[in-house]
């Protein structure tokens, strides 16, 4: 199926905006929700239901906000709602004061090629609650703190203050992973 | 993702909401046909009562179950909220609708339940023969129950414990 076969009902600006969109944040959609979900099938289903979600929410897109962050919020939210709807619990998500404490569980692996590194980069940000994974995902994409604020809702310093953990976490767990390897 | 497919899944939305309402009526509609056979075919009029207490019950939850369930905002219709509010408005309903549960669809059922149970345990202790046949049902009833409850207080103070954590969030964020 290809991108420009006719539809019954015509085009409306909500499907001009939905279609630039996908063209323009696509790969970074399906990043997202790889940080979000691991299981293939699953994660098929989420970037669909992310699609969706975000095709109707154009309907009431009023430019209030950038378009990046309307995209980013839309996305991030269907994805929150399926980690909460997937998990049922929260005792396998922890905040960044637990994931500090918490053994690495790839510590063993192997991890000099980049494959490897964004395979742990991901195991890693799918232990997070959604909300730092907002943050961690969006700072990943190039967001400044206030583009990340805009779309979580943090302030900046609370933003910059979080990026700074994550990134200190992530630093530590690669060098020891990497030590591991020699 | 193309607009054709988009269309599609609009239908196959519809189709799914569809069925999550057959599928969240059938617990409660056993209870409620079950509960008016019950008041039909017996006797006593204590156990009658129960019965259609626990009718009453399981209907009016149905109406404020279902309130609290489909007034829930789709991720599409909230881009104007940003990652926090969202999150939070998730958390609560989640909590909200986990008391409801407690109380309008799992009540009656227990209601039901009790008022099949009560006139067989009292009579089949007198027939003590009856009563200890019924032992293993009733303890892996008990089990059953106590299970339930406290898989549920779990969640619940998980979901609570959540809130705490963003309060924590917001009280950081006006700093």
């Amino acid at each position: 199926m290809g991108g420009t076969e006719s539809i019954s009902t015509g085009e409306t600006s909500q499907d001009h905006l939905y279609r630039d969109a996908a063209d323009k944040y696509g790969s970074a959609l399906e990043r997202l929700a790889r940080a979000y979900e691991a299981d293939l099938e699953k994660r098929r289903d989420l970037i669909q239901e992310i699609h969706f979600q975000l095709w109707r929410s154009f309907q009431r897109f009023d430019a209030r906000c950038s378009t990046r962050t309307w995209i980013y919020r839309v996305a991030h939210h269907v994805a929150a709602s399926h980690v909460l709807r997937e998990r049922r619990t929260f005792s396998n998500l922890v905040n960044l004061e637990e994931l500090e404490t918490l053994p690495d569980k790839t510590q063993g692996q192997f991890a000099a090629d980049q494959r490897m590194n964004l395979e742990r980069l991901s195991a890693l940000i799918q232990q997070l609650k959604p909300l730092d994974r907002q943050v961690i995902i969006s700072y990943l994409e190039d967001m400044d703190a206030a583009a990340i604020g805009e779309i979580t809702g943090l302030s900046s310093g609370n933003v910059a203050m979080r990026i700074h953990r994550i990134k200190n976490i992530l630093a530590r767990r690669f060098h020891e992973g990497g030590s591991h390897a020699e | 993702m193309t607009l054709e497919k988009i269309r599609r899944k609009v239908r196959e939305l519809h189709a799914k909401t569809r069925r999550e309402l057959l599928g969240n009526i059938a617990a409660p509609l056993a209870v409620v046909v079950f509960s008016g056979l019950g008041a039909a075919i017996f006797d006593d009029p204590p156990q009658r009562t129960a019965f259609a207490l626990a009718l009453a019950w399981a209907l009016a939850g149905q109406y404020f179950l279902h309130r609290g369930m489909w007034s829930a905002t789709l991720p599409g219709d909230a881009a104007l909220t940003t990652g926090l509010e969202f999150y939070r408005r998730e958390i609560e309903r989640r909590r909200y609708l986990f008391r409801r549960v407690l109380k309008w669809s799992f009540g009656p059922m227990l209601l039901a339940i009790g008022a099949l149970l009560l006139p067989i345990v009292t009579g089949g202790v007198r027939e003590r023969g009856a009563f200890r046949n019924m032992i293993p049902f009733l303890t892996l009833l008990a089990l059953w129950l106590v299970g339930f409850f406290v898989i549920r207080m779990r969640q619940h103070r998980e979901l609570q414990r959540e809130i705490e954590e963003l309060n924590d969030i917001e009280r950081e964020n006006k700093r």
